[in-house]
């Protein structure tokens, strides 16, 4: 195994090496520098108080629904494809919950709380999934174009929370549902659980060395890799730190961290993953390699279907309410987070850990200038040219590299 | 008062003006990033001439083309490129500017509007406008004449989704000639075309030379480039090695200018001793998927033995890659007829019933349907085969890596590294990438629809050298080619097709070029 064995680093200075890792991978680095950016001058324009724990805390929990939408969504345009519909999925999913919570389980099993939350659990993702299976079939079997297919969605969904509410608000603040999102990690799990992930970092990092050592591939300096993973690890703890010393790490961020780590593994690791990516690269070549385009496009919408769901108990849940506007305009806010994290519309390209920073920077942007008491006109103003500007600097940088 | 007359003495040496010369580089260099694609090249090419330029991949032929065409503006490359007597300043974005002085350029991959006219086609970006408003039977006039003059048969007004290739290029060739063209660049014009085809496109150069037009004409098939050109400039790796008639070249000379070496044989020799049969096709019919009412097979029935090379030739439009796309199950919906692997029928649905059953298939378009151009090369190799490496929850990254290594090392695909993206290799190195691909889910029947199509000489020989080794180790192969020589040269048998069936089965010895034109075209032989 050692034809390949172009190993002798050729004495590169590390400067040089970090030079060039910084050029190979200008996108995740301009977008971790822009979100880095936008939190130093909400920094000093707030004098310091948004990155207070409590604003932090307030910032990762506004980005969790968005985050579960735009980890679907990943895979949905990396095969070329687009969902309008998540937003109103979602918001017709917590409907759907604070219904069953306040109008269903209240009559048919009072005082059991434990049990009402989880059928509503259970029943919410299955109506997310159900209704993500349906657009998948008729997208993937049926060939008609999932633009047109989510919008229909969009209005479906629209009409669905309109009839269920009747215009009203209902409420879904019992005790035990409202935990799923309102509720804190204690203290020491959060450490444990922080500690947990920088010990996973690490050993995936030395294993990741260890195989490309073992296959003769390429290892970037050691001290680089280390630079990057300490990084991450740093800010976690930096995180953990300062969501501790307010409450905690809230419980539906944990969760949307441990979904999007189960999305990249998936999308990195299985033939699922593979094969979605694949679709995106080159449709004809993915069929004559033997994959089965509509099988995947159809399973790809329930996944999709699935996580609206989530985000939709999530929904219900941190809000309290199921509202005539819930969910309005998540799907697009999704559909920006994987753009700005690197998701090409063209398809074959994207990453979970990219949509992710996206959902963090306009949830920084839109708590930021809501901070500084901007005018909604203005916050979409600003909204705008940070993604226009965001893709341009992308487009910049990749044409002079 | 010395420079300038300095200034006036260089002028008047280096810039006699030549009327003969409408085209010369001199001392053209043009470095990439650790490549100089082009080193040092100097040639003329005379007016009114058919002038070839011949080279493997990577020679310098295209960077060669991209400076003519403005692709690269002049302060990218050293050297000075002089064109109709004076010295060419194409700035950036100069593509239509170099339109503008008379260079026409016709791609290797044809750039029509499917859903658009013959003529708007022709004029598109230049309709005649009144008022804003496209004058319409100006346009179809203009371009009537055009097509009337260079004898191109094609109608103005049809839809270009409705052609056949052929004639696409033909539009190209008019759309190029529409700008008061003096020199008309063709860069591999006869990849996709047929034998009658190329018969017409070579009278098309003739036609166009009697209207004093000069040509490059850059190709691979040395054929052509005997059958028209006046004078041919042999490349290689960026140099220009020779630049010389063509009646004083033979095809052996330039192939050992191309290589840089003699290469006396194209085809490698091989012995081989067939074995049993284990694929056949018995009378089999099938329908095109758009077009329910119309055959696309009607009748093919052939047999592939253990250990044999099969050929399969056929005019574009006989129905060969249609045949081999419907084997693999991707294609014609079967009406009747049988398929038979080691005397079993199979029925395959889908490309993977069909690589499950023991087919494999490398794809006539390498680019569009063989390869992920973005992805590395391991993630190619392994896509079709992930079902030897993957659980339902994982994908042994370790397997895939060894088995993948293992494989693009035997047929040596030159690469840093299996994690480059497949777009950074060249097309010879691509083609083994596909293969790679194939080879690792162990067919029993590998088919090759058109394997050497676009790349270079010397990869050709390793490609013809591995489908030797593999027939020896006994996988059946089907090779679909529209090089005839190649289908004589590398097939046990050869079966030929015509409109959709199979005319004949011939073994190599008692097939020549003849008598498979003659079967092809469906004349009785």
């Amino acid at each position: 195994m050692d034809s390949f064995n172009q190993n002798t680093q050729n004495k590169t200075s590390l400067k040089s090496e970090l030079f060039q890792v910084l050029r190979l991978n200008v996108q995740t680095y301009t977008i971790l520098l822009a979100l880095i950016g936008i939190w130093g001058i909400f920094f000093f324009t707030t004098g310091g108080t948004y990155l207070a724990p409590q604003n932090i805390s307030n910032l990762f929990r506004q980005m969790s629904v968005t985050g579960f939408l735009a980890a679907g969504m990943v895979l949905v345009i990396v095969t070329g494809n687009i969902d309008l519909s998540v937003g109103k999925l979602a918001g017709y999913v917590s409907v759907v919950a604070a219904y069953l919570q306040a109008n269903i389980w209240f009559k048919y099993l009072p005082d059991q709380p434990v049990l009402s939350m989880v059928l509503t659990v259970i029943i919410s993702l299955l109506v997310g999934s159900a209704f993500g299976a349906l657009q998948g079939y008729i997208i993937a079997y049926q060939r008609v174009p999932s633009f047109i297919v989510t919008l229909g969605g969009l209005w479906l969904f629209n009409g669905l929370i309109l009839l269920r509410t009747g215009g009203k608000t209902i409420p879904a603040n019992q005790p035990w549902f409202s935990d799923i999102a309102q509720g804190y990690v204690p203290v020491t799990w959060g450490w444990i659980f922080g500690l947990v992930a920088i010990g996973f970092l690490f050993w995936n990092m030395f294993r990741n060395r260890q195989n490309k050592l073992k296959h003769g591939f390429e290892l970037r300096s050691i001290y680089i890799d280390l630079l990057a993973t300490g990084f991450s690890a740093l800010m976690l703890l930096v995180y953990i730190y300062n969501v501790n010393s307010y409450k905690g790490i809230q419980n539906p961020v944990l969760l949307l961290a441990i979904t999007a780590m189960i999305m990249i593994y998936l999308s990195n690791n299985t033939r699922f993953g593979r094969y979605s990516y694949a679709i995106g690269g080159n449709r004809e070549a993915a069929r004559l390699s033997g994959v089965s385009i509509p099988s995947m496009v159809f399973k790809i919408f329930t996944l999709m279907g699935f996580l609206a769901g989530v985000g939709g108990v999530v929904l219900a849940s941190y809000v309290g309410y199921g509202t005539t506007a819930a969910g309005q305009g998540y799907e697009l806010d999704a559909i920006a987070s994987c753009i700005l994290g690197g998701t090409s519309t063209l398809g074959g390209v994207g990453t979970i850990q990219g949509a992710m920073i996206g959902a963090l920077i306009i949830a920084s942007l839109s708590t930021g200038l809501q901070m500084m008491n901007v005018a909604p006109a203005w916050q979409y103003v600003l909204k705008a040219i940070v993604l226009v500007l965001a893709v341009l600097a992308d487009v910049y940088f990749k044409k002079n590299r | 008062m010395d420079v300038v007359l300095r200034k006036q003495v260089f002028e008047s040496q280096e810039f006699k003006v030549d009327n003969d010369i409408i085209l010369e580089f001199k001392n053209v260099t043009k470095k990439f990033p650790g490549v100089v694609a082009l080193n040092d090249v100097s040639f003329k090419i005379r007016r009114g001439e058919i002038h070839g330029i011949c080279g493997e991949n990577g020679a310098g032929k295209s960077t060669l083309m991209k400076i003519l065409s403005g692709v690269y503006p002049h302060d990218t490359y050293d050297g000075t490129v002089i064109f109709n007597g004076e010295e060419l300043h194409l700035g950036d974005g100069a593509i239509k500017e170099a339109g503008n002085k008379g260079i026409a350029i016709v791609y290797q991959e044809l750039t029509l509007v499917p859903t658009m006219s013959v003529g708007e086609n022709v004029f598109l970006g230049r309709e005649p406008l009144e008022r804003g408003a496209i004058k319409w039977n100006k346009l179809y006039a203009d371009t009537r004449e055009i097509l009337e003059k260079y004898r191109l048969d094609v109608s103005p007004q049809v839809m270009i989704k409705n052609l056949g290739v052929g004639k696409m290029q033909m539009v190209e060739i008019a759309k190029a000639l529409s700008e008061k063209a003096l020199i008309l660049i063709l860069d591999e014009p006869t990849s996709a075309l047929s034998e009658t085809e190329i018969d017409k496109l070579m009278d098309i150069l003739g036609i166009l030379k009697s209207n004093g037009i000069t040509c490059i004409y850059i190709t691979h098939k040395l054929e052509e480039l005997f059958r028209v050109t006046d004078k041919v400039t042999v490349m290689r790796d960026g140099k220009e090695i020779i630049t010389e008639e063509t009646k004083k070249l033979s095809q052996e000379k330039l192939v050992s200018y191309m290589v840089g070496r003699e290469m006396k044989e194209r085809f490698p020799k091989a012995t081989r001793s067939p074995g049993e049969v284990i694929f056949r096709v018995e009378n089999l019919q099938a329908l095109d998927p758009n077009e329910a009412t119309r055959k696309v097979l009607n009748g093919v029935t052939f047999d592939v033995r253990k250990g044999e090379i099969l050929g399969i030739a056929g005019l574009m439009g006989a129905g060969r890659t249609e045949l081999v796309m419907t084997l693999f199950g991707e294609y014609g919906k079967i009406i009747d007829g049988k398929i038979l692997l080691k005397d079993k029928e199979i029925k395959p649905a889908n490309a993977r019933q069909a690589i499950n059953a023991g087919l494999s298939l490398v794809p006539e378009d390498r680019k569009g349907m063989g390869l992920i151009l973005i992805q590395s090369i391991l993630k190619n190799i392994s896509l079709p085969n992930l079902d030897q490496f993957a659980s339902f929850f994982r994908i042994d990254a370790d397997a895939e890596l060894k088995a993948s290594l293992l494989q693009s090392k035997s047929l040596t695909i030159k690469t840093p590294s299996l994690e480059a993206a497949v777009e950074t290799l060249s097309g010879g190195n691509q083609q083994k990438v596909v293969i790679s691909k194939w080879l690792l889910s162990k067919p029993i029947v590998l088919i090759m629809d058109d394997p050497t199509r676009g790349i270079d000489v010397g990869a050709k020989y390793e490609i013809y050298k591995l489908m030797n080794e593999l027939a020896e180790q006994g996988v059946a192969i089907i090779m679909i080619s529209s090089d005839l020589e190649e289908v004589l040269g590398m097939s046990d048998r050869i079966m030929v097709m015509c409109r959709g069936h199979s005319t004949a089965t011939l073994p190599v010895n008692e097939a020549t070029v003849e008598r498979v034109m003659a079967l092809a075209t469906g004349m009785s032989s």
